[in-house]
C-alpha cells in the first residue's frame, strides 16, 4: 500500500466558546489499522472523530486525511472527501419512515445527482449491491420494512450497510454500541471488525469501555481532557494499565461507569449550551 | 362535630415569624407588562361589546322564515356540478400553496435556512402572505383574469402559503438532526440531505396541515363566491342578492354538508395514509372511528424468509399507493376543471393594464381618512367583541368538555360534540343568517364570530385542560379539596399560559375574519373595502395596506404578549 499515512493530525485544537475540547492532539494513523479511540464521555473523542470528515473543523492545527487539508475544503471536494469515509453513530440516525432499503441507499447519494425520494428513484443497479450490503449484514428479509421497526441491533447493522454504500476506505464509529443490550453490542462490533479486515478498511472506532477496546483492537488511543495520554498496540495490555493512565484506579468496572455516566450528562449540557 | 374536623373551622395555625418578605419572589416586569396589556385588551373588548347593537329584531326572523320556506332546492346536476367545482377550486389552491410552501418553510426554518438573511425572507413571505386576505386578492384576479375560478384557484394559494409554510417550518425545526448529519457525513448535497433525511420526517405533517388547510379553504371558498368566484358560494350569493333566500338556504345546506362530508374523507386519509388513529374529536374522526372499530388491522410485518428482491405487495403498500394515485387523479381532475371554467386570459395584458390603471396611482380623497380610520377600529373592535364573546362562552364549554374537568364521560362528550357542530358550521353562513336578523352592520359579525371563535377557542381550551400535569390535581384531591377547588387552584393555573396563547390566536384571526365578513355588509372596513373593489378602485390598495398595518400591529402585540408570559 502507499506509505503516506492514511490520517495524519498535527497540533489539532478545538475550543467550543471558551471550553477546550481538543488541547493540541497529534496522531498519525495508517491503512487498514484497527483503531479504538479510548476516554470517559468529554474526553473529546467524538470532537475528535468528527474533524476527520470536517463535521467539525479544527480551531487550530491541520488535519490531513487521505491527502487533503480537510480544514481547507468546501463545496464539492468536501463532499467527495465525506463520500470516502463511512460514518456509524451511536443513535444509528436512519430515517424511521422510509425503508431499511432506501435507507441504505442513501449511502450511494454522493454518486448521486440531485435529490432521490423513493426506491425507484434509485439505479437498479445500485438497488443491487444495497441488497447484497443487507444480506452481507444479515437483513435481507428485512430490506422492505420500515427502519423504525427494527431493533436497535438491526438499526445498527443497517447502518453499517449505509456506510458500506459509500464504498469507502475508512470507517469511523462514534460509540457504536453504547445504546444497544450486551448480545446486540458483541456482534455489531464483530460484523464492523470482520468487515474492516475484510476490505482492508481503515477502522477507528471511539469507545468508553476498556475491556470491550482491549479485546477489540489492534492500537489503543487513549484521550483525557482533549489530550492524548496513551497511544500503543492493544496486545498484551491490560486493564489495569489502561486505568491507571487515566489517572483514577477504578475498583471495578461499575464504578468506573458511574463516573462516565455522570461525566457524559455534563457533555450533554455543553453541548447543548454550545449548540446555542 | 368538633371543629378539628372541619378543616374550614379550624383556627389559623401561628402564623410564620414575620420578617421581610424574602421569600416570595416580586412579580417581574414582563409579568407586570404582559398582566397590563392583557387588562388593556379586555377593557377594550368590554367596552366594543356594549358599543354594539347585539338586539336581534323577531319581526325580521318571523318575516325571513315567511320567505325562506320551503325550500327550492337545484337540481340534482346542478348541485353536483357546483359542488364538484367548488371542490375543485379548493384543491387547485391548495395544492398551489402547498408546493409553494416548500421552498418559503425551507428558508423560513432556522435549521435548514442558507443565511440569516434568507430566513428573514422566508419569514416575510409567509406573514405577508397571511395578512393578505384571500377575498380581496380573489377581487383583484377577478379584475385581471375575470370572474370565474381561476381568481380564486390564485387567492387561495397565495394566502394559503403563510398557514403552510409556517406549520411546515415548524415541523422542520423540530426533526431529528441525526440522520441529517448522517447523510451529510456521507457525502450529500444540501437538497439530497432535504429530501432523503428531511422530508421524509415532516412528510406526515405536511400531509395533515394540507389536509387542514383544505377543510379551512372550503369553508373560506364561501366568501369567495361573493366576490365572483364560482361555486357553491357564488350561487347562494347570487340567490341571497335577488333575496331569493328559499333558493338560498339550499345552497346553505349544501355547503354545510360539503364541509362535513370533506372532514370525513380528510379523516379516512389521514388514518389511511398516515397511520394516524382517529383520536380526534372531529365529526369525521367520529365516524372513521365507529365504522372501522371492530376491524383488527394491526401491523402486519412482511412475511420475513421469503421476501426477494421484489418490493412485496403488502396491504400496507396498496393502501398508500392507491390513496397516492387517487390524489393524484383529483388533483389533477381539479386543476383541468379549474383551468377551464370561466377564466379569460384572452385580453389578458388588455385587461391587466385596465385593472392596473384603475388601481393606480393608489389614492384616498382627504375626506374618507377619517372614515377609515373608524372603519378600521370598528373592525379591531368587531374583532375584541367577538373575541370577548366567544371567550366567554369556551370557558364554560371548554372546561366541560376537558376530561379533567367534567364530572363524567357523557358530559365531557356531550359537550365535544356540541364543539364540533360549531367547528362545521362555515362563519359566513352564520354572519349573513345574522345579518338577516339583526340588520346590516357589525353586530352581526360580532355574534357570528363570537358562535363560530367557540368552535376554536373551546376545543384548544379543552384540550390544554387535559393536557395540564395531573400530580397537582391528585395532590389537591388527597387533601380532600372539591371538584371547584381542585380546578381553580390546580387545573386552571397549569393551564392559563396556553389559554392566554388560545385567546390572542383567536383575536388575530377575528381580525382577519372580521376584515372578510365586512364585504357581505357586516361593518368595519371590509364593507369599504368592498366597495373600494367595486367603485372607487384606485382606493383599494390605500385601504389594503391600512389593513395589512392592523393585521401586523396586532400579530406583533400577540406574539409580544406570548414571548413575555414564555
Amino acid at each position: 500500500m502507499s506509505s503516506s499515512p492514511v490520517v495524519t493530525l498535527t497540533d489539532v485544537r478545538k475550543n467550543f466558546g471558551t471550553t477546550q475540547a481538543l488541547r493540541g492532539v497529534s496522531l498519525t494513523i495508517e491503512q487498514g489499522e484497527i483503531v479504538v479511540l479510548l476516554g470517559l464521555s468529554g474526553s473529546g473523542k467524538s470532537t475528535l472523530l468528527r474533524h476527520f470528515d470536517g463535521l467539525e473543523i479544527a480551531s487550530s492545527g491541520s488535519v490531513e486525511v487521505l491527502g487533503s487539508d480537510v480544514s481547507a475544503l468546501r463545496g464539492r471536494p468536501l463532499r467527495e472527501l465525506r463520500s470516502r469515509i463511512g460514518f456509524i453513530f451511536q443513535q444509528f440516525e436512519l430515517v424511521g419512515s422510509i425503508t431499511v432499503l432506501e435507507n441504505v441507499l442513501t449511502g450511494a447519494l454522493a454518486r448521486l445527482t440531485g435529490p432521490r425520494l423513493g426506491l425507484p428513484t434509485y439505479p437498479a443497479a445500485l438497488r443491487d449491491t444495497a441488497f447484497d450490503l443487507l444480506e452481507e449484514v444479515g437483513l435481507g428479509a428485512q430490506a422492505f420494512q420500515r427502519a423504525d421497526t427494527l431493533s436497535g441491533g438491526q438499526q445498527q447493522r443497517v447502518a453499517i450497510a449505509r456506510a458500506l454504500m459509500q464504498d469507502p476506505d475508512i470507517l469511523l464509529a462514534d460509540e457504536p454500541v453504547a445504546s444497544l443490550d450486551p448480545e446486540s453490542s458483541e456482534a455489531v462490533m464483530n460484523l464492523i471488525r470482520e468487515i474492516g479486515m475484510k476490505r482492508k478498511l481503515t477502522v477507528i472506532c471511539s469507545l468508553h469501555q476498556v475491556e470491550l477496546a482491549l479485546s477489540w483492537a489492534d492500537r489503543i488511543v487513549g484521550l483525557r481532557h482533549g489530550e492524548v495520554v496513551l497511544d500503543t498496540v492493544a496486545a498484551g495490555l491490560s486493564k489495569e494499565q489502561v486505568m491507571e493512565v487515566y489517572g483514577r484506579v477504578a475498583t471495578s468496572t461499575g464504578e468506573f461507569e458511574a463516573v462516565a455516566s455522570e461525566l457524559a450528562e455534563t457533555a450533554a449540557e455543553m453541548r447543548a449550551v454550545v449548540g446555542k | 362535630m368538633t371543629a378539628t374536623l372541619t378543616p374550614e373551622k379550624r383556627p389559623a395555625p401561628a402564623a410564620p415569624p414575620v420578617g421581610p418578605r424574602t421569600t416570595l419572589a416580586p412579580p417581574s416586569r414582563n409579568t407586570v407588562t404582559a398582566a397590563v396589556l392583557l387588562f388593556g385588551l379586555l377593557a377594550f373588548s368590554l367596552w366594543s361589546l356594549g358599543e354594539m347593537d347585539l338586539r336581534i329584531d323577531f319581526t325580521y326572523a318571523l318575516s325571513f322564515l315567511e320567505r325562506t320556506v320551503p325550500f327550492v332546492w337545484p337540481s340534482l346536476p346542478d348541485a353536483l356540478w357546483y359542488s364538484v367545482l367548488t371542490l375543485a377550486i379548493v384543491i387547485s389552491g391548495t395544492v398551489m400553496a402547498a408546493v409553494l410552501s416548500i421552498p418559503v418553510a425551507y428558508l423560513a426554518a432556522n435549521n435548514t435556512t442558507p443565511a440569516q438573511s434568507t430566513r428573514w425572507l422566508g419569514r416575510f413571505l409567509s406573514v405577508t402572505s397571511r395578512a393578505a386576505p384571500d377575498a380581496i386578492m380573489a377581487m383583484i384576479f377577478a379584475l385581471v383574469i375575470g370572474q370565474g375560478a381561476l381568481a380564486g384557484v390564485l387567492a387561495l394559494g397565495l394566502h394559503s402559503i403563510g398557514m403552510i409554510s409556517k406549520l411546515t417550518a415548524d415541523a422542520i425545526e423540530q426533526i431529528d438532526e441525526g440522520p441529517r448529519l448522517a447523510l451529510r457525513a456521507a457525502g450529500a448535497t444540501r437538497s439530497q440531505e432535504f429530501w432523503g433525511a428531511v422530508w421524509p420526517q415532516i412528510m406526515p405533517s405536511y400531509i395533515a396541515t394540507v389536509l387542514h388547510r383544505t377543510d379551512i379553504n372550503l369553508r373560506v371558498s364561501v366568501i369567495l363566491g361573493f366576490v365572483g368566484v364560482s361555486g357553491l358560494g357564488y350561487e347562494l350569493s347570487h340567490a341571497l342578492n335577488t333575496l331569493n333566500y328559499r333558493e338560498a338556504m339550499p345552497w346553505a345546506i349544501i355547503i354545510f354538508a360539503l364541509c362535513v362530508a370533506f372532514e370525513i374523507i380528510s379523516s379516512v386519509v389521514r388514518k389511511t395514509l398516515l397511520g394516524v388513529q382517529p383520536t380526534g374529536r372531529g365529526l369525521g374522526d367520529r365516524i372513521v372511528r365507529r365504522a372501522t372499530r371492530d376491524r383488527a388491522d394491526g401491523q402486519k410485518p412482511a412475511a420475513g424468509a421469503a421476501a426477494g428482491r421484489i418490493r412485496p405487495w403488502t396491504s400496507e403498500r396498496v393502501k398508500t399507493t392507491s390513496f397516492a394515485w387517487i390524489a393524484v387523479v383529483a388533483i389533477v381532475a381539479s386543476v383541468v376543471i379549474s383551468a377551464t371554467q370561466g377564466s379569460n386570459f384572452t385580453n389578458f395584458w388588455l385587461n391587466a393594464s385596465i385593472a392596473f390603471n384603475r388601481l393606480w396611482p393608489p389614492a384616498l380623497a382627504e375626506s374618507k381618512w377619517e372614515t377609515t380610520a373608524e372603519k378600521l377600529f370598528e373592525t379591531v373592535q368587531i374583532a375584541g367583541a367577538a373575541t370577548l364573546l366567544a371567550l366567554v362562552a369556551s370557558a364554560v364549554i371548554g372546561s366541560f368538555a376537558a376530561r379533567n374537568v367534567a364530572p363524567n364521560a357523557g358530559v365531557r362528550g356531550g359537550f365535544r360534540f356540541l364543539l364540533v357542530i360549531i367547528r362545521g358550521l362555515p362563519e359566513l353562513l352564520l354572519c349573513i343568517f345574522f345579518i338577516i336578523l339583526t340588520g346590516l352592520g357589525p353586530g352581526a359579525a360580532v355574534i357570528a364570530l363570537g358562535i363560530g371563535g367557540v368552535g376554536l377557542l373551546g376545543k384548544l381550551m379543552a384540550d390544554s385542560l387535559e393536557e395540564v400535569n395531573p400530580g397537582p390535581e391528585r395532590a389537591l384531591r388527597a387533601t380532600g379539596a372539591t371538584r371547584v377547588q381542585i380546578f381553580t387552584s390546580a387545573t386552571l393555573p397549569q393551564a392559563a399560559p396556553a389559554f392566554v396563547g388560545h385567546i390572542l390566536y383567536l383575536f388575530d384571526t377575528n381580525i382577519r375574519a372580521a376584515t372578510i365578513l365586512g364585504i357581505v355588509g357586516a361593518g368595519g372596513i371590509g364593507y369599504m373595502l368592498a366597495g373600494a373593489a367595486r367603485i372607487n378602485q384606485h382606493e383599494l390598495l390605500v385601504l389594503l395596506l391600512c389593513v395589512l398595518v392592523i393585521v401586523f400591529l396586532v400579530e406583533a402585540l400577540s406574539s409580544f404578549i406570548r414571548q413575555l408570559i414564555k
